[in-house]
C-alpha cells in the first residue's frame, strides 16, 4: 500500500505556552513494498512522523493518504491495515501468555480459531520464536529482547499491508539487533509488505533500507537511495549522524592510500574492494 | 480521547508580581479568601471579592482562554447548582419557563451559590496558574513543618506530592502512547456495554501498572544510591523568603477581604 504525506506540519499543544513544533511542511511518499528508513538526531520529529504516517496522530496541517483513501481524525485507517510498533513496544504487552498476546489483534479482527492459530504461528516464526515452546509462557517472564519480538509478532499477526517500526532495535544486544534486522528484511522480501523503520544507527539502516529519508529539526533535509545517502559522510555529519562503519573504513583507506576507494555499504562489499586493492598491489 | 491535547498541570508561565510572590503567601491568601468567601452574605460582599480577584487575574496576566480551561471541568456543577435552586426551591413564582416554574427565592439563592462557587474555583485556580507545581509542594511542605513535631512526616508528604506531580506528565504521555498502540492492534477503549468496556481497558491498564511499578522501582533505587535518608537533617537549596512584595500583596488581600466582610456583614 502506498503511504503519502502532503505538506504535513505538526505542533503539539498548540495555542498554549507549551506548544512545540515537531514537523514542518514534510512531504513523503512510501512506495508499495519498499523498505524505507527514516533517520535523524534525537528530537528531530521521527516518531511524530511515523505516528502521523500510521494515522494514529492527526497533523496540525497537511494531508495523509493511505492508498487512495485520505486519513483524518474521523476517517481512520481500516483496522488491521497498518501495523504500528512504537518505541519499546514490549511496554504494551498485557496478556497472560505469549500466545494470547500475539493472538489479540487477530481475535479482535473476528477471525476463526484455525486462522488465528496460523497467524500466531507465522508471526512468532517470523521473529524467530518457537510457538510450541514459547506460546504458553508469560510475556513478563521473558528477557527484553524476547518481549520485543513477542510485541512485534503481535503486530505482524494482523498481517498488515504496511509495517511501521519506531527504533525496533533500541536497547537490544548486538546479536539480537542483527537477527531482528535480518528477519525484517526476509519478511519484506517474502511477503512484499511495505516497511518504514525509524532509527539512527547507520550500520543497521544500511543493512535494512532501500531508500532513506533524513529529517532534522522537523524538516525533511535529504531523501534518496540508501547507497547514495549513506555514503555522503558530509551530509550525515551535518545532521549529527555517523556514516556506517564500512563507509568510514573506506574513506580512511582512501586517505591512507591517497587514492579514491569507492565506499562500500556491506562487509562483503568492503572485503571485495580490499581484495581488488591487494590484487592490484601484488 | 485526545490525551496529548491536555495541558499538563495548570501553570501559566510568567513574570508578574503574582508569579514572584512567595508561594506560601499565596497559599495563605487563598485559604483566607476561601474562609471569608463563606462568611460573607449578600451580593455586595461577593462583588468586592470578585473585583479583588479580577484585579489579581489581570495582574498575573493570565489570558481568558486559559481561565476558561480551568473552569470547564466545574461548569457542569455550576449549572446544576443554579438549576436546582431555580426550579426546585418553591416559594414565590417569578415566571414560567414553558411548563416549569422559576422561583424568585431560588433564582436569587442559586445565583448567590453559583457566584460563590465560581469565586472558590477561580481563587484556587489562580494559585496553580501562577505557581509551578514544584514550588507549590515546597511551600506546602514548609507550611506543614510544624506538624513534624507531632510526628507527622510533613517533609515526606510534601515529597510524595512533588513526585506525584512530577510523574503526571510522564504517565499522561505514556497512557496516550499505550492507547494509540493498542488501538492500532484493534483494542476498543470506548463504546460498548460496561463489560465490553471493562475488558477493553485491560490492554491499557496492565501496561500502565507494569510501567508505573518500574518507574517507582527505578526512582527508589536512584534515590537510595544518592543516599536519600528521609527528611531529617535535610538542608534546602531553593530558599523561600518573604520579601517586600509579600508584604504588599498580603496587605492588599487583607484590605479586600476586610472590605468585603464589612460590606457583607451590613446585610
Ligand atoms: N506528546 C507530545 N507533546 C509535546 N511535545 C512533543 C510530544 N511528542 C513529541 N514532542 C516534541 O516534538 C519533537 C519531536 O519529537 P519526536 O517525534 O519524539 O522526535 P524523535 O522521535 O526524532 O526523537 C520534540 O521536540 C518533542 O519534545
Ligand atoms: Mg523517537
Amino acid at each position: 500500500m502506498r503511504l503519502e504525506l502532503e505538506n504535513v506540519s505538526m505542533v503539539y499543544q498548540s495555542g498554549t505556552p507549551f506548544s512545540a513544533r515537531a514537523l514542518e511542511d514534510v512531504s513523503l511518499t512510501v512506495e508499495p513494498g519498499e523498505r524505507l528508513a527514516v533517520a535523524g538526531p534525537v528530537g528531530s520529529g521521527k516518531s511524530t512522523l511515523l505516528a502521523i504516517l500510521a494515522g494514529v496522530e492527526t497533523p496540525t496541517s497537511g494531508r495523509v493518504i493511505h492508498g487512495t483513501r485520505e486519513i483524518s481524525r474521523r476517517q481512520t485507517p481500516p483496522p488491521g491495515s497498518i501495523g504500528l510498533a512504537f518505541q519499546s513496544p514490549e511496554n504494551c504487552l498485557f496478556e497472560k501468555t505469549v500466545y494470547s498476546d500475539v493472538s489479540f489483534a487477530p481475535r479482535r479482527q473476528g477471525l476463526d480459531g484455525l486462522e488465528v492459530r496460523r497467524r500466531v504461528e507465522n508471526a512468532l516464526a517470523a521473529v524467530g520464536m518457537d510457538p510450541a515452546s514459547m506460546g504458553q509462557r508469560s510475556p513478563f517472564s521473558l528477557s527484553i529482547g524476547e518481549q520485543r519480538r513477542v510485541a512485534l509478532a503481535g503486530v505482524l499477526a494482523m498481517e498488515p499491508r504496511a509495517l511501521l517500526l519506531d527504533e525496533p532495535t533500541a536497547y537490544l544486544d548486538p546479536a539480537a539487533r542483527r537477527d531482528l534486522i535480518r528477519q525484517l528484511v526476509e519478511l519484506n522480501e517474502q511477503t512484499g509488505v511495505t516497511m518504514v523503520m525509524v532509527g539512527h544507527d547507520m550500520d543497521e539502516l544500511a543493512r535494512f533500507a532501500g531508500r532513506l529519508v533524513i529529517i532534522d529539526g522537523g524538516r525533511k533535509v535529504a531523501e534518496g537511495r540508501a547507497e547514495i545517502i549513506l555514503t555522503d559522510s558530509a551530509l550525515l555529519a551535518r545532521h549529527s549522524l555517523d556514516p556506517p562503519g564500512t563507509v568510514e573504513f573506506c574513506s580512511l583507506l582512501s586517505a591512507a592510500m591517497g587514492d579514491q576507494v569507492a565506499p562500500a555499504l556491506s562487509e562483503e562489499q568492503t572485503i571485495e574492494t580490499l581484495m581488488q586493492i591487494m590484487e592490484g598491489k601484488c | 480521547m485526545q490525551v496529548s491535547n491536555m495541558v499538563v498541570g495548570q501553570y501559566y508561565p510568567g513574570t508578574s508580581i503574582l508569579h514572584r510572590v512567595d508561594p506560601r503567601t499565596k497559599i495563605i491568601a487563598a485559604c483566607a479568601f476561601v474562609i471569608v468567601l463563606f462568611m460573607v452574605n449578600g451580593f455586595e460582599g461577593l462583588a468586592v471579592m470578585g473585583a479583588g480577584l479580577a484585579a489579581v487575574i489581570a495582574l498575573a496576566g493570565i489570558p481568558l482562554p486559559w481561565l476558561w480551561r480551568g473552569l470547564k471541568p466545574v461548569l457542569f456543577l455550576l449549572v446544576i447548582t443554579l438549576a436546582f435552586q431555580m426550579f426546585l426551591s418553591g416559594g414565590e413564582e417569578l415566571w414560567r419557563l414553558g411548563p416549569v416554574p422559576v422561583y424568585r427565592n431560588g433564582l436569587v439563592q442559586g445565583a448567590f451559590l453559583t457566584a460563590r462557587l465560581l469565586l472558590l474555583v477561580l481563587s484556587g485556580s489562580i494559585l496553580t496558574f501562577s505557581t509551578p507545581p514544584v514550588l507549590l509542594t515546597d511551600a506546602l511542605g514548609r507550611l506543614m513543618e510544624p506538624l513534624a513535631k507531632l510526628k507527622i512526616p510533613a517533609y515526606e508528604l510534601a515529597l510524595m506530592m512533588t513526585i506525584a506531580l512530577r510523574f503526571i506528565p510522564t504517565l499522561v504521555m505514556e497512557v496516550d502512547r499505550i492507547i494509540k498502540a493498542q488501538k492500532a492492534r484493534g483494542a476498543v477503549t470506548s463504546g460498548g456495554g460496561l463489560l465490553v468496556r471493562a475488558r477493553g481497558i485491560m490492554p491499557v491498564l496492565v501496561p500502565l501498572f507494569v510501567m508505573s511499578f518500574r518507574h517507582a522501582d527505578e526512582l527508589a533505587l536512584a534515590m537510595e544510591s544518592r543516599c536519600w535518608r528521609g527528611g531529617r537533617g535535610r538542608t534546602i537549596r531553593r530558599k523561600l523568603a518573604f520579601s517586600k512584595k509579600d508584604a504588599v500583596f498580603a496587605t492588599a488581600v487583607l484590605a479586600v477581604l476586610a472590605a468585603s466582610l464589612w460590606i457583607g456583614r451590613l446585610q
